[in-house]
């Protein structure tokens, strides 16, 4: 079982002949707190696996469906992902034995298509028929409601929303209860809840806060790497004591995992995202250690004082933004593996940290700032 | 939901949330001792390795069958508020309770709240006494007690003399009120139970010395609270601002995050404890309500309590020339602490409602006349033309 619930977990320190994403058995950590060679589910009510599913991923080759996908078929289930094929349907992850990745490419199927074009969305799975599918790339209800109509027999709808719903408050942190923002610009996830919950599907709607790990594409971690690699200074707005939140996608894919066939999570709504949350100048301080640089200089910085175009300036929100992960541990169980400094380490070690990332460097907004333009060697 | 072996392993795995990282679960140490009442149907709780050192008898308690609660309570501050709303949730739900205010029942410190109003307390059956903590069993006439939470000491010297007597009189629970002021400050907030504590500070001793004299201990960390009764100015300190029409000076950004609980949130976190003492039994819980506020946020709510609108003005002590302590009543920094431990060991919830509890505040506030006194607001006013002088900064 233990083998056949393989945790995605890396050995962080250790370089490991074993492949980074392998079973949780055979990975070792140096770090005395976190136990990943400990399996899955050892802690937690563990029911039944849920039998074999015929799953649809919409999207799954970017981000988090990268780890989704190979965790659902590791449990047995068949996954099929729906994308225009523009990615690659599969790539080997960094520390991804061969053994594994062929495993998990041999098994994985493709729909491709454009899920614009609602009318082939409905046509395509009506003629294929799912069991479950996860909408990892959704943003609006539009793009649901064909999904719906095809599928009228589907057991659960699991959404990747977003804690960004959530209405700005001075109370915190948000809870899942909380008044959202209809103006938000993550509206089109929360029409999409409604959309879910009026249609009478069995749906779960999962709410991240940041996202971080292996091959982000937003540049959360990455910006600070960049910096710190650079050598330079990190020009953190206001007084760099805002406190933001970051989850590790393995541990998100995780959650994703953990609500199928859960019938305690019909027709609920998850914050999933770390134990911890982390001030902006801590997160500088923690992306430090993860990557072995040095403390880094922070310089704070009024950001009324500058006019940076369309250019961002800093990759979070000015503002407190976190939320409290306690209902999906109370009801399911489900608690993040990662802490902050473990999590950073994980994402440097198999992606920056080897020479990978996805934006260039810009340090534009940070020359503004800092007032003068280093020569770069 | 099965709980995962024992709710040792459960408090394991609690202890491992909370703190963020992973640490290893032991399995259920066995209650060896003949000394120690295992209640029925009771789950078995983390002890610590030391056996007792005295033939102690311990009253054997059914778990659900009443107690009978000595408090032994500050007679000033921030905390004396503490014992006044425990005291009414355990009368509420059919326990015996006894308070002992420290000193003297005459002095000029017991004319305010809460203690000038404990003919609410003995109405509804609880003794109030006086006397010295280091010497409970003479204030207390020798009567003996299930459970004693010593709400007054900061440090060993005033609490070891409470938690000796209770050892030789053979309490069966004894909690503290300590401080989350004690958790080392961090980056990575908010503080939970398991997290690093100032090993120097004087509550850390307290806390040290019962969990080696108790098998069934609990150590409280509050932070500020509201309440009617309290004994401390908390919103007032924005509320005499507010109905006089001044600016509210708050220091830094005013994103600093706090926590401002409801009195009567302690209160029902203590009286679990009480009720589900295994549960409680080693552990230590942040006292607090489950949401933090922004300084900023604080003096909003409490302006919309009072029907208005706040004006609110930023600014550096240093470069103000005040000393942040004594200009403003609450911490110039993140201090914030969340109740884990309480909601997942005890299954206490919060009721603390900060928007709604300042309109009683409020109310409470208004009728008293304070806010038609005289007030003087020297450093205020050093404040204001401090920063009338320099352009605002954006220090924390």
């Amino acid at each position: 079982m233990a083998a056949a619930m393989a945790s995605l977990k890396s050995s962080l320190l250790l370089p490991s002949p074993l492949s980074d994403f392998s079973g949780a058995a055979v990975s070792i950590s140096t770090q005395p707190r976190r136990k990943s060679w400990q399996p899955r589910g050892a802690r937690m009510q563990v029911s039944a696996a849920a039998d074999a599913k015929n799953i649809l991923v919409m999207g799954g080759t970017r981000f988090i469906g990268l780890f989704l996908s190979r965790q659902l078929i590791k449990e047995g289930h068949q996954v099929t992902l729906f994308t225009r094929g523009k990615a690659p349907i599969t790539q080997q992850l960094p520390g991804e034995s061969d053994a594994e990745y062929a495993e998990f490419s041999s098994k994985v199927l493709h729909l491709k298509g454009d899920r614009q074009d609602f009318d082939f969305v409905k046509t395509s799975l009506s003629a294929k028929g799912f069991d479950v599918v996860y909408d990892i790339n959704g943003r609006e209800a539009t793009q649901v409601s064909p999904i719906l109509d095809a599928l009228p027999n589907l057991e659960q709808f699991i959404y990747c929303s977003s804690a960004g719903v959530y209405l700005k408050s001075d109370l915190l942190p948000h809870f899942e209860t909380d008044a959202v923002d209809p103006k938000s610009r993550h509206k089109g996830k929360l029409e999409t809840e409604s959309l879910l919950e009026t249609s009478g599907v069995n749906w779960t709607s999962i709410r991240p806060v940041y996202i971080y790990g292996p091959l982000n594409y937003n540049p959360v971690e990455e910006w600070f790497f960049h910096r710190l690699k650079a050598g330079r200074p990190i020009p953190i707005p206001g007084a760099g004591n805002q406190i933001t939140q970051l989850g590790h996608v393995k541990d998100l894919a995780e959650a994703f995992t953990r609500v199928l066939g859960n019938p305690k999570a019909s027709k609920q709504v998850y914050n999933i995202s770390g134990a911890k949350y982390v001030t902006f100048d801590g997160l500088a301080k923690a992306c430090a250690k993860a990557g072995g640089f040095p403390e880094p200089e922070i310089v704070h910085y009024n950001p009324k004082d500058f006019d940076f175009g369309k250019k961002k300036a800093f990759p979070f929100r000015d503002q407190h933004f976190f939320a409290s992960v306690e209902k999906a541990s109370k009801d399911l169980g489900i608690t993040p593996e990662f802490d902050l400094v473990d999590g950073l380490t994980d994402s440097y070690n198999l992606d920056f940290g080897r020479g990978t990332f996805r934006k260039e460097a810009d340090f534009t907004t940070d020359d503004m700032i800092l007032g003068k333009k280093l020569v770069t060697v | 939901m099965a709980m995962a072996a024992t709710a040792t392993a459960a408090a394991g795995a609690v202890a491992a949330f909370t703190s963020g990282r992973r640490i290893s679960t032991s399995p259920p140490s066995s209650l060896s001792s003949p000394f120690l009442p295992r209640a029925a149907g009771a789950i078995v709780a983390r002890r610590r390795a030391t056996a007792p050192t005295a033939a102690v008898l311990v009253r054997a308690q059914a778990a659900g069958a009443k107690k009978s609660v000595l408090i032994v309570n500050t007679n000033s501050g921030g905390h004396a508020v503490i014992g006044f709303y425990f005291a009414k949730a355990l009368l509420a739900a059919g326990h015996s309770v006894t308070v002992l205010t420290v000193g003297e029942e005459g002095s000029d410190k017991m004319k305010k709240p809460p203690f000038s109003r404990f003919s609410e307390l003995t109405s509804a059956g609880a003794s109030t006494v006086w006397g010295d903590p280091a010497d409970v069993g003479a204030a207390v006439g020798g009567a003996s007690f299930d459970v004693v939470l010593d709400n007054n000491g900061k440090d060993l010297d005033a609490v070891k003399p409470v938690a000796d007597w209770a050892k030789s009189a053979g309490v069966g629970q004894f909690l503290f009120i300590s401080s989350a002021g004690i958790y080392t400050l961090t980056d990575q907030p908010p503080h939970v139970e398991g997290d690093a504590v100032k090993e120097s500070a004087g509550h850390v001793g307290v806390e040290k010395y019962i969990a080696a004299e108790f098998g069934s201990w609990a150590s409280f960390r509050p932070q500020y609270m509201i309440g009617s009764g309290n004994n401390k100015d908390c919103e007032e300190w924005f509320f005499d601002r507010i109905v006089r029409k001044r600016p509210v000076p708050i220091p830094g950004s005013g994103m600093q995050l706090t926590n401002i609980s409801h009195a009567r949130d302690l209160g029902s976190m203590l009286t679990l404890a009480v009720e589900n003492p295994d549960a409680a039994a080693g552990k230590i819980f942040n006292c607090v309500s489950d949401r933090a506020v922004t300084l900023d946020g604080l003096a909003k709510m409490c302006a919309a309590a009072a029907g208005t609108t706040a004006e609110i003005v930023h600014y550096d002590p240093a470069a103000a020339g005040v000393d942040a302590k004594k200009a403003f009543p609450f911490r110039n920094m993140h201090f914030y602490a969340e109740p884990r431990a309480a909601k997942e060991v005890l299954g206490w919830t919060s009721s603390t409602n900060l928007p709604e509890d300042l309109k009683e505040r409020f109310a409470e506030y208004a009728s008293s006349g304070r806010g038609e006194k005289a007030m003087t607001f020297d450093l205020d006013d050093k404040i204001l033309s401090a920063v009338g002088a320099a352009p605002v900064s954006v220090a924390a």
